[in-house]
């Protein structure tokens, strides 16, 4: 097979000296038969006439030879690219068109395609990815999976189970690096020993955690390493500040390591040990482990779950009714893209399909117009085959040109596609980590789709047009093709326009929800205080009280206030408390620690009571107030401004097995209610919250709010500056303003929006030009017939009724097509909606009038053009 | 030409090739001449189709083709067998013993 294949390719490209070699054998044959001839005795003449005649033609036998060649086939074919390119050139405007539309069909869903490649395809950059898993437990009861588990549990797990071969435990937390330069709050990640090995991967530099190092350790990230000790690799075994203690450096990472591949955006910068913490109940251990070679999935959570009710049983307190859940690590990476990415890769198959639609009516007209070529052909012994092949070859050369430009559009979109990536998604942090260019599996899917969108808009127009022709009958069939893929186009174009316009007013209204305070000139920044001098509360409030004292003071600076968890972060700590009395109720609510001047600050309106005042401190009763949501919830019809609840306080204490987290019960009075904002996110409803002082329930993080007379971003420098005067050694990290917050929060659908608005914007485009073409084509086959009317009196917008009446019918069953299509599939849009249904009508009449108005303008001015024709000539015509 | 001699049967052509090949080396006159003798120059093989089939052989990998000196000095084209030609010789061989006993034994008993 393979030196058949050679074979012919050689024939293929040595075709001269093929040629000659046969020349020369069949020559020596011929005179060797003369020759014996010769020898028996006859004239030369004679010998030469009987050879010929035994031989048979000469041409003949060098045709048939070429054919045992096998490479006849693909020299007709470049024949009929060769003529396919002619007829193209001959066609320029027809060639530019059709190209142009392909290209746009098909870079859009290359571009699409290698997002998907990259977020989806592409293999997680660890040792055989598809055997690490991550551990939930899952409550039996509500079916719930937790993300964390305790340390106890993580430890019983990794002994008991075989079915692993390795397993580790880690989680987040943030890091202040002091001691060099400019103090940084960065991201880090604790984690159990044999993380990195059970990843497959080595360090570049020294070593990892191994199970008898000293807590204060640490790995850092090539890329810190290189930011802020120069890259010297004297490093290891040196000392440098955290959370102010020294620790020491174990190894660097290697270039462009990343884990864990998150979802939430930020790769950690550098590596701890966890601290072990002995409660059973306190959950804070991500698990991931490496399945064992030959060990499937299905074992392993049966032995895991094995495990599992083994501690329930043991341990009923914390670990009743508590199952585990296993899920792939690449899979569990990417939840909640993968949905998305089918819906842009839906809604860009739609503007191919758009595209294909119009190409192929364009080749309708074009074969209509090339029926005397055809039929000339055909007289002179072309069979139908051989023409529809012609007609295929140009097709593909079509859909190829289309193809290579597409590639170069997509080419052209992915740095714009990149930057547009909502940040905290699997979008953005598998793009950042693996990259985002076109690869071999991009480009392979390039061509089969050009392939593909060949056979979409080449095969019907090439079996209508090589049909052999019977009276006006076929064209009239062909009219009436070209019209139903027309009402076809329209209703493509429907369903991506209506799930533009739903996702546009979602994000509009996502944009103008009430937020609950005034988001304009508010500056926004971190600081966590580390290091022994902020062990206990008194020092941590201490500072936070000159810090606001300085920024107060500050010439632009309008009011400042400070809070634990700032809103639209989508970050606060809940927690339970009681409502005391003879029936005692239990309350959920997320607590905040805020100074003051925050509500001021922010604009969030007093409703009842009072404010927290300055002289709310550490020697006063505890007091809180509560947002218009606790109050409702809590004491629907009464008000709660006196009432006394009883708060809980988390406390951690260091013993010598761990740290250990312990609850303290403690009093309060609510004071006052404040209005509700949205904390969670912008589509958040409001949740029960209460705010208590900061000198109360002091903290060591907390975000800094500006509210700021001119452009807040250009007070930066000096907040910074006297923040820093206060104590040098703290980070302040998370400087943004509220305005970008709000931006940020609503980047998932904006990027989302801005596909498909795109895609529908294409669609709209391409849906014109088909419908101005059909048209304009079909009044010029009709000028004959136009002129016919005028002359016998018809006026110009009679005509102009007639012309459109008859394209308005399959316009109207597109749209009606449409309109069905949207109702069933902008559900899938659902999730990226808010506070519209995907079915709202007013979205959906919308549509319809913005199409109907693009489409009737596509209709009217070739039919106008029509009327203006002059009856003489129009008689005249053909 | 006498009338006894008879036309080739479709596709068997390929086969005598082969088989003639199968003894040496051969150029395409040679073979045509050795079928011509051999069969008693009752099969009537039309000469110019003898060079397609040999290129088609040659395409198909059964037999490859050199160029060399003949017998009198002159360039000529040698056909040669490959390994598999001679398995495909052997095949179509027992093909065509297999066939010719049928037809036969139906003709006998029929």
């Amino acid at each position: 097979m393979l030196s058949d294949l050679l074979y012919r390719l050689r024939a293929l490209s040595r075709r001269k000296s093929m040629e000659a070699e046969l020349d020369e054998e069949l020559r020596a044959h011929f005179e060797r038969q003369v020759e014996k001839y010769i020898q028996s005795g006859l004239t030369r003449e004679e010998a030469a006439r009987r050879a010929r005649l035994e031989f048979g033609g000469l041409e003949q036998v060098k045709e048939e030879c070429r054919d045992s060649w096998g490479v006849t086939l693909i020299q007709a074919l470049l024949r009929d690219v060769r003529y396919g390119l002619r007829q193209l050139r001959r066609t320029p405007g027809f060639t530019a068109v059709a190209v142009v539309t392909l290209a746009l069909g098909i870079g859009g869903n290359v571009a699409v395609f290698s997002l998907l490649d990259t977020v989806l395809l592409r293999p997680l950059p660890y040792l055989h990815p598809d055997r690490l898993y991550m551990f939930f437990p899952v409550e039996a009861e509500s079916q719930r999976a937790m993300v964390a588990s305790s340390y106890p549990n993580f430890q019983d797990w990794h002994e008991q189970s075989h079915a692993f071969e390795a397993m580790a435990g880690y989680h987040g937390e943030s890091l202040s690096l002091t001691g060099t330069a400019e103090p940084e709050r960065l991201d880090g990640l604790r984690s159990t020993p044999g993380l990195f090995a059970l990843l497959g991967i080595l360090p570049l530099l020294g070593r990892e955690f191994s199970p008898s190092d000293d807590p204060h350790v640490v790995l850092l990230t090539y890329e810190l390493w290189r930011r802020r000790f120069g890259g010297n690799a004297a490093i290891i075994g040196k000392s440098i500040h955290l959370e102010g203690r020294t620790y020491s450096v174990l190894g660097v990472l290697p270039p462009h390591f990343h884990f864990p591949p998150s979802r939430w955006g930020r790769a950690p910068e550098l590596f701890v040990p966890v601290i072990p913490n002995p409660d059973r109940g306190w959950h804070y251990l991500r698990v991931i482990g490496r399945l064992a070679p030959d060990i499937t999935e299905q074992q392993a959570g049966t032995e895991m779950n094995g495990i599992a009710a083994r501690l329930a049983q043991a341990y009923p307190d914390t670990n009743r009714d508590q199952g585990i859940a296993l899920d792939q690590l690449s899979q569990y990476v990417v939840s909640g893209v993968r949905e998305t990415m089918w819906v842009l890769l839906g809604a860009v198959a739609f503007v191919l399909l758009i595209a294909c639609t119009n190409v192929a009516n364009l080749l309708l007209s074009q074969g209509a117009t090339r029926e005397r070529e055809i039929a000339i052909r055909t007289a002179v012994g072309a069979t139908r085959s051989r023409l529809l092949r012609q007609l295929l070859t140009e097709s593909l050369l079509l859909a190829g040109m289309g193809g290579a430009l597409g590639v170069a559009l997509a080419y052209w979109t992915l740095p714009l596609m990149a930057s547009a990536l909502p940040q905290h998604t699997s979008f953005f942090t598998r793009v950042h980590d693996a990259g985002f260019k076109l690869n071999s599996t991009v480009f392979t899917f390039a061509v089969l789709l050009s392939v593909l969108s060949c056979a979409l808009f080449g095969l019907l127009p090439a079996w209508r047009t090589t049909k052999p022709a019977r009276g006006s009958g076929a064209s009239v069939r062909t009219g009436r093709i070209r019209s139903v893929l027309i009402g076809l186009e329209v209703a493509l174009s429907f369903v991506l326009l209506a799930g533009a316009g739903l996702m546009m007013k979602s994000l509009v209204r996502l944009l103008g929800v009430d937020v609950g305070f005034r988001t304009e000139r508010l500056l926004t920044m971190d600081v966590s205080l580390a290091g022994e001098k902020y062990s206990s509360a008194e020092n941590q409030a201490a500072f936070f009280g000159q810090v606001l004292q300085r920024l107060e003071s500050l010439p632009s600076v309008l009011s400042v206030g400070a809070t634990v968890d700032l809103p639209l972060t989508r970050s606060w700590t809940r927690d339970s408390f009681e409502i005391p009395g003879p029936n005692p109720r239990q309350g959920l609510a997320a607590y905040h620690a805020v100074s003051p001047d925050y509500f001021r600050t922010m604009g969030i309106p007093l409703l009842s009571g009072r404010e927290l005042l300055t002289a709310d401190s550490a020697g006063t009763p505890l007091v809180g107030v509560v947002n218009r949501s606790l109050a409702q919830k809590y004491w629907p019809n009464e008000n709660p401004v006196g009432k006394t609840i009883i708060a809980t306080r988390a406390v951690e204490q260091s013993t010598s097995k761990g740290t250990r987290v312990e609850f303290k019960q403690q009093e309060l009075e609510i004071v006052g209610v404040v209005g509700d904002v949205r904390q969670l996110g912008l589509d958040a409803p409001p949740d029960p919250e209460l705010f208590m002082p900061y000198t109360q329930w002091a903290s060591s993080e907390m975000s800094l709010v500006l509210r700021t007379a001119s452009d807040p971003s250009s007070l930066i420098p000096v907040a910074k500056k006297e923040i820093w005067r206060v104590d040098p050694d703290q980070p302040v990290t998370d400087i943004r303003t509220m305005d970008e917050l709000v931006s940020t929060e609503a980047a998932g659908r904006r990027f989302v929006l801005q596909l498909i608005g795109a895609f529908a914007a294409i669609a709209l485009v391409l849906a014109a030009v088909g419908i101005y073409g059909v048209v304009s084509y079909g009044t010029r086959q009709r000028t004959h017939e136009i002129g016919i009317r005028m002359a016998l009196g018809a006026r110009g917008q009679q005509i102009l009724w007639l012309v459109a009446g008859q394209n308005a019918k399959w316009l109207l069953i597109g749209i009606t097509t449409g309109v069905a299509s949207a109702l069933a599939l902008t559900r899938l849009l659902t999730a990226y909606l808010y506070a519209v249904r995907p079915t709202d009508p007013l979205t959906f009449v919308a549509v319809s009038l913005l199409l109907l108005a693009v489409a009737m303008l596509a209709v009217y001015i070739p039919a106008r053009r029509a009327t203006k024709v002059d009856p003489m000539v129009a008689l005249r015509y053909e | 030409m006498s009338n006894e001699r008879i036309d080739l049967p479709q596709g068997t052509l390929d086969l005598l090739i082969l088989k003639t090949l199968a003894l040496e080396p051969q150029h395409g006159w040679a073979v045509s001449e050795r079928i011509q003798q051999i069969s008693s120059e009752v099969l009537r093989i039309q000469q110019g189709s003898l060079y397609p089939a040999l290129h088609r052989l040659e395409r198909r990998g059964w037999i490859k083709a050199k160029w060399g000196a003949s017998e009198n000095n002159r360039r000529a084209k040698y056909y040669e067998l490959t390994k598999s030609g001679r398995k495909q010789l052997e095949a179509e061989e027992s093909a065509w013993r297999k066939l010719i006993a049928a037809v036969g034994q139906v003709l006998e008993t029929a």
